[in-house]
């Protein structure tokens, strides 16, 4: 840690631990996943960024989505990043999350992830290289530091629109709603 | 060995094609049922392992084509060169001159019906789940035909030629509106 960090310590502890105690959840969608066991193990070691992968979405904040998304691993991806706890951070990996990528014009693939969950970075590849989950991790340290990393605080505000989006693309969902689905704040 | 399995074939079922394009492949074309009364010969005589079953839409031609592949995993059968059946062989080079056997059957567009294989191969199941799916062809007899992968209604089953992604995907996923151009 810096010295000059200590100052931020004592401002808002809150903020300093949260952003250094990225919990990712293992979540493997599409191609993206084969970079994630370099980047958590020796060679790149995640953990000196404070990032270490967890088992479960109820021990995570930290949301990878490595890939295409197809409509069944939507569903998927939906009920992980609602069982996060707050404050969560979901981060788009590749392209294909972004905008498609390769897969712009595929029947059963999803072309713009964040119509349908809140996503606080995107890393732009296919594939980005393990150091640019390092990049993305310091770049969400600078948001969070700053106050803008609030995806989370969005979904809660606008969980009505994402709720529709969703459902028009997987038809009735078959779990309750998150919030309130009148959008208000509560 | 091949072109004795070729003969034989060939003497007892009339009205099918056999071609050997090469040394290791086998491609039977056959007539609706048949084809399973083929499956069934053939696993007798030790091919017991239904690699795959697949399927291409011929769309000029108006007609669906279902592929079964088989093939075996027991060394004695393969007719691996100028080996004696009893020598003894060499498990990388027996997956080389593995004997492919490729039975094709063609069924009307309009129409797309056959039956199912899973009397013969079990394993038949999820693959003929999958055509059904993606190409819309009945397997009579098939216990479920129920989605695999797909979650969502197709007017087109989506393998199909006649199925325009492109226009899918302008009409339904780039209609979905952005969350943040909702709240204008």
């Amino acid at each position: 840690m810096d010295r000059k960090d200590i100052k931020k310590w004592f401002k808002a502890p809150g903020k300093m631990g949260h952003k250094y105690s990225l919990w990712a959840i293992y979540f493997c969608t599409g191609c993206g996943i084969i970079e994630i066991p370099p980047v958590i193990t020796a060679r790149w070691d995640a953990e000196r960024f404070g990032v270490i992968p967890v088992a479960t979405p109820r021990q995570a904040n930290l949301f990878l989505i490595t890939g295409y998304v197809s409509v069944k691993t939507l569903r998927a991806i939906i009920r992980t990043y609602e069982q996060m706890p707050d404050p969560k951070y979901a981060v788009g990996f590749g392209s294909c999350p972004i905008n498609g990528g390769m897969y712009w014009d595929s029947y059963n693939t999803i072309k713009h992830l964040d119509k349908y969950i809140p996503i606080d970075g995107w890393i732009a590849g296919c594939m980005p290289r393990p150091e640019a989950i390092f990049v993305a991790v310091t770049h969400l340290w600078t948001l969070i530091d700053q106050g803008k990393a609030k995806a989370y605080v969005n979904y809660r505000e606008k969980y009505k629109y994402y709720r529709e989006n969703q459902e028009r693309v997987l038809g009735k969902l078959d779990w309750p709603p998150l919030y309130s689905i009148g959008g208000g704040n509560d | 060995m091949i072109s004795a399995l070729k003969n034989e074939l060939e003497s007892i079922f009339k009205d099918i094609q056999i071609f050997v394009p090469e040394n290791s492949r086998l491609i039977i074309s056959a007539r609706g049922a048949m084809i399973l009364t083929i499956l069934n010969f053939l696993k007798d005589k030790g091919y017991d392992h239904l690699a795959l079953i697949s399927c291409t839409d011929w769309i000029e031609e108006n007609e669906f084509e279902l592929i079964y592949i088989i093939s075996s995993y027991k060394a004695d059968i393969t007719p691996v060169g100028n080996k004696m059946p009893d020598e003894p062989v060499d498990q990388r080079a027996g997956v080389d001159n593995r004997l492919n056997i490729i039975l094709k059957t063609r069924i009307p567009r309009e129409d797309p019906r056959f039956i199912t294989a899973i009397p013969v191969f079990e394993n038949a199941e999820a693959y003929e789940r999958e055509i059904h799916e993606l190409f819309g062809i009945d397997f009579e007899g098939h216990p479920r035909l129920i989605p695999l992968f797909l979650e969502r209604e197709y007017e087109i089953p989506p393998f199909r030629k006649d199925f325009d992604t492109r226009k899918y995907v302008k009409d339904f996923f780039d209609e979905i509106p952005f969350v943040e151009n909702k709240e204008k």
